[in-house]
């Protein structure tokens, strides 16, 4: 299973690059193939859509190590205020002695 | 100056993005080149393949980042959610408290306020016979109770009257004449003797005792503390009341 999600993130991560398009277009060129226009298409096309890619991508508008700063800065926040919310919560209530 | 640690991850992806765009374009140009005419750096074209790789590989790399800070994004946005349930929990703990703060000052400024009078009252306690035995002396001239055979045209009033006035020591001090009457006299003013005989009026009501000029002259000369009327009943039920002890309501401390 592991191997199977290595795998997958591997073919995501080759989804992205750009070579295959160049060696195509290379190709192409070296056999003096009319499919040379459509390659530098497919080539422009791919680079369009990683731009759109990148713009709708959440979170990377810091760099990692700013992200990791303000998710240990959010659990922080989160555990005092649980600490804060239990404690007073937790307080002695007026004992009401019973009426003898 | 911003490093590349600083930038975030979107900028390096799209200047790496354009660094790849530029150099395919260059590759692609100079070998479209390089079948018409000789280039004139041989190699040039291998480097900048090999710069073309280079920044495919990153360019890969920071998608692989980018992916895993958009999990971590998620993760973020969970954490915010959670940080505001808890802070509007805390709000409606505040105004609980707030709540529960008011209602105790208050409780405990009334307490303070009573206990304030209970020492005021103990201060200036008095006994229950003495209270009882003016409570007596006060209803006996029947200034907050008619009487019991009081009728609708009974001249007698809770209030003395303008012809009591006139008959009591100030108005005797001041020689004010008395006045005839028609009938507005009160049988306590009657009963003290201060009216003279003529004067005494003939009522039906009026209980067969109490015949005219047979009253007995008032003999008491304080004025407040003995009402006319039924006086001898009433005094008879105060000396009752004062020297029975277990008739007292209330014990004074």
């Amino acid at each position: 299973m592991m191997a199977t999600a290595q795998t997958t993130q591997e073919k995501e991560n080759e989804d992205w690059s750009l070579l295959p398009l160049v060696h195509d277009i290379i190709k192409c060129m070296d056999k003096d193939s009319q499919d040379v226009h459509q390659e530098l298409a497919k080539l422009k096309s791919k680079i369009q859509e990683a731009r759109e890619q990148i713009s709708n991508m959440p979170g990377i508008d810091c760099s990692p190590q700013e992200q990791q700063q303000q998710l240990c800065t959010l659990r922080e926040q989160v555990r005092t205020k649980n600490q804060l919310l239990h404690k007073y919560k937790g307080l002695c209530m007026f004992d009401v002695p019973k009426a003898s | 100056m911003a490093t590349a640690a600083e930038k975030s991850t979107k900028e390096r992806l799209v200047s790496v993005l354009d660094d790849l765009e530029v150099l395919s374009r260059e590759l692609i140009e100079m070998l479209a080149l390089s079948r018409t005419q000789k280039l004139p750096q041989p190699g040039e074209d291998v480097q900048i393949l090999e710069v073309l790789v280079q920044r495919d590989r990153e360019f890969q790399e920071l998608m692989a980042v980018a992916q895993s800070q958009g999990k971590l994004h998620e993760e973020m946005q969970r954490l915010e959610k959670e940080v505001e349930k808890r802070d509007s929990d805390i709000q409606q703990l505040q105004k609980q408290l707030k709540e529960a703060e008011h209602i105790l000052a208050t409780a405990v400024y009334q307490a303070k306020e009573k206990l304030k009078s209970i020492d005021k009252a103990r201060k200036g306690s008095v006994l229950s016979e003495e209270l009882i035995k003016y409570a007596h002396r006060i209803s006996a001239s029947n200034a907050v109770c008619a009487p019991l055979n009081w009728v609708p045209g009974d001249p007698r009033r809770p209030y003395p009257t303008d012809l009591e006035m006139r008959s009591g020591m100030l108005g005797l001090m001041a020689n004010l004449p008395s006045n005839g009457v028609n009938g507005h006299l009160p049988g306590d003013a009657l009963a003290a003797g201060r009216l003279p005989d003529v004067l005494t009026p003939h009522y039906p009501w009026q209980s067969s005792d109490v015949s005219v000029g047979m009253l007995p002259p008032h003999h008491g000369s304080d004025l407040g503390l003995e009402p006319p009327g039924h006086n001898k009943e009433n005094e008879e039920d105060v000396e009752n009341m004062s020297t029975d002890s277990s008739s007292s309501s209330s014990d004074s401390d």
